[in-house]
């Protein structure tokens, strides 16, 4: 039943069932296997995974839209589905009139609506407008009444669908204070779904790692979400190695061609491992084809989502009147790389004296940084490890103190 | 079934506030506004008597345009709330794919919205009535109990026809087509008791015709609805028997078909 055929290919299977031949069958799709897990009153729980991993199918059963086709769920106490932040707003309603429609749709209680109205008005912040059609209103007004409204349920179990990445960063903070007070303060039990996985991170006590409908990892937010940016950097470094150039993001002149890049250890091989606060060297070779006066190059890292970690240009130093063509061979040292463990990538660009963009590429190369030896405390709250002094009460503290030592000196 | 009415019961006031957006969204933005729902009726009837002008219908004692006007009523809740039924639940399928409510609110709320625009038209028939000078008898409070058999055989189309429509939309399309026939079929633009004349004087099988006739579920219920309102005499049962069978055959087995498609509504919409 829960198949849809054209009605040749009914036909064709009632004439077959009638006459006893095997019937046509469909590949079935398990968007969800084996996922087994329980989830305790008040608890925060954070689901991730890849697009396809099978999250929307999990909270799909768990509010009851789809039954599974084995297994089976339970649910204890209502649930309030915050799939998709106003699904059902009608464009020609006012603002009001939509928070009684989508209020009913939700299961408010029309008494708990009126009581609330004025708090979600002010919430969406909306007083103006609250009369007026929504058709009129910006997407960015329409999500924060979606926002508010949904929010404002009273039921034991709250599903959050990708619903804190609405409005603008200010409503977004707002949103995201929001649901950590709802957290806090009433103790609800609450499962996220989001790709922002630092959010995930701050707002869960526990996460779920789906991979293609499997439950890959259980366990505390730190933990997952750490694996799950290493799934990630894997997955992307794949996908880079795989398609060789085609999905490195390259604007050329044509004047550059043949980009090669490798990142150098200590002893100038190639690798693409090195120790975090270890000496990063990036040496780039290139062809030139046709000569170029004053050119100025541009190394920098990134991470595989595209954020610009480091970058420096040849401008302030000498630079040479002329290169001619021919292939050639940019370096540039980092003393101490200090970005804490993960995967990240090169990014070249040259220039001509006009400041004219010769080449510009980005994830010509990958390469991953370790742990460093010396144990570092916690990877997860920073992204740069910069050598610090520290002293207490205007007296510098020796390197070799470790902060044990002083806190339990203090304690004495 | 006493489940299924207090769970209904459970969810009215969604139902309520559904048939309110209904009718809203309707008429939003329309000059006309809800006068649309009493137009349609109106310009049938003007349309049917220039015809009756033609070729000639008795009606009896009673004036032909109330005579049809009566008729219309019931005939058009019947096909407005079963087309709206089938539609209702393709129609919501941005909420079916995101919440869970029992699925047989859909069908429901467009019955409800239609009964609304009917009690809009007891306006224009009371107001007809008063012209014909027509005195409604005691046998008016029979009323309420046919609009509620006209309800359960628009959700007998409804819901089967609701729960079809997910997996073949051809019943969409298809829907018009038969209910128009079947208003040929019904007591609308002739009164009964000129099919009742034809088929009974002919003697032999057409008691068995006439029987036949009258399986469709709304030729007992529109004649009686004239009788009530017009004539003032009670109900025909014998007349009402033969439709209202195969209604309380048709609504249980029609509701068990769409609560077992229910649940796979959010798979293949």
């Amino acid at each position: 039943m829960g198949q849809v055929q054209s009605l040749k290919s009914a036909v064709l299977n009632g004439a077959r069932r009638l006459l006893g031949k095997p019937v046509e069958k469909r590949a079935r799709l398990h968007a969800l296997s084996d996922v087994t897990f329980s989830v305790n009153s008040g608890e925060v729980i954070g689901i991730i995974g890849q697009n396809g991993a099978g999250k929307s199918t999990l909270l799909k059963l768990i509010s009851g839209i789809t039954p599974p086709s084995r297994g089976t769920v339970s649910v204890e106490g209502s649930i309030a589905p915050l799939i998709e932040v106003g699904a059902g707003f009608i464009p020609d309603f006012t603002g009001r009139e939509n928070i009684y429609l989508n209020g009913a749709i939700l299961g408010i209680p029309k008494r708990v609506l009126e009581r609330k109205l004025d708090d979600i008005v002010a919430f969406a912040e909306l007083e103006d407008f609250i009369d007026t059609p929504i058709k009129r209103y910006s997407s960015g007004m329409q999500v924060r009444l979606g926002f508010a409204l949904a929010t404002s349920m009273d039921a034991d179990i709250l599903i959050v669908d990708e619903v804190l990445a609405v409005g603008d960063l200010a409503f977004q903070r707002k949103c995201f204070d929001r649901i950590e007070s709802l957290i806090r303060q009433s103790g609800k039990t609450i499962l996220i779904v989001s790709h922002n996985i630092r959010q995930v991170e701050r707002l869960c006590g526990r996460v779920l790692l789906l991979d293609q409908g499997r439950l890959l990892q259980e366990g505390s937010a730190a933990t997952i979400c750490d694996s799950f940016y290493a799934l990630m950097n894997k997955k992307i470094r794949h996908n880079i190695e795989q398609s060789a150039n085609s999905s490195q993001r390259v604007i050329s002149s044509g004047e550059v061609t043949d980009v090669q890049v490798q990142v150098l250890d200590r002893d100038g091989l190639s690798t693409d491992q090195v120790q975090s606060g270890d000496p990063l060297r990036i040496r780039v070779t290139f062809t030139l084809r046709s000569s170029l006066n004053k050119p100025e190059f541009h190394i920098g890292t990134h991470t595989t989502d595209f954020f610009y970690l480091t970058g420096s240009s040849s401008a302030l130093v000498e630079r040479p009147d002329v290169l001619l063509p021919g292939r050639h061979a940019v370096q540039q040292d980092i003393a101490m790389y200090s970005i804490v463990p993960g995967t990240y990538a090169v990014r070249f660009a040259v220039l001509d004296k006009f400041r004219r963009v010769v080449y510009h590429g980005e994830t010509l190369a990958l390469f991953t940084v370790s742990q460093s030896l010396r144990e570092s405390l916690q990877d997860e709250l920073r992204i740069v490890d910069l050598p610090v002094n520290w002293s207490i009460d205007g007296r510098l503290l020796n390197k070799s103190f470790d902060l044990q030592d002083i806190v339990s000196r203090e304690v004495q | 079934m006493l489940r299924v009415l207090t769970n209904l019961f459970r969810y009215r006031e969604l139902i309520g506030v559904l048939a309110w957006k209904n009718i809203a969204m309707r008429y939003k933005q329309a000059f006309l506004g809800i006068a649309w729902a009493v137009l349609k009726p109106v310009m049938l009837m003007t349309i049917f008597t220039v015809i009756r002008g033609f070729i000639g219908i008795d009606s009896g004692a009673i004036p032909y345009p109330i005579l049809t006007f009566a008729a219309l009523m019931p005939w058009t809740l019947f096909q407005e709330s079963a087309s709206d039924g089938v539609n209702s639940v393709v129609g919501n399928a941005h909420l079916i794919r995101k919440i869970y409510f029992p699925r047989e609110i859909f069908p429901v709320t467009a019955v409800v919205t239609k009964t609304v625009e009917f009690l809009i038209n007891c306006l224009i028939l009371a107001g007809l009535m008063v012209w014909y000078g027509i005195a409604p008898s005691w046998q008016i409070l029979w009323v309420p109990l046919l609009l509620l058999y006209v309800l359960l055989a628009s959700l007998a189309i409804a819901f089967v026809g609701a729960a079809m429509n997910v997996y073949f939309r051809d019943v969409s399309a298809a829907l018009p087509v038969v209910l128009s026939l079947m208003m040929y079929l019904s007591p609308v633009i002739y009164p009964i008791h000129l099919v009742q004349e034809k088929l009974l004087r002919h003697g032999g099988n057409g008691s068995i015709l006439y029987t036949v006739y009258l399986m469709n579920p709304l030729a007992g219920v529109i004649d009686a609805f004239q009788r009530v309102v017009l004539r003032g005499l009670p109900p025909d049962p014998a007349t009402l028997l033969p439709g209202g069978a195969i209604v309380a055959l048709l609504l249980p087995v029609s509701f068990l078909i769409f609560k077992r498609a229910e649940a796979y509504f959010a798979d293949v919409i």
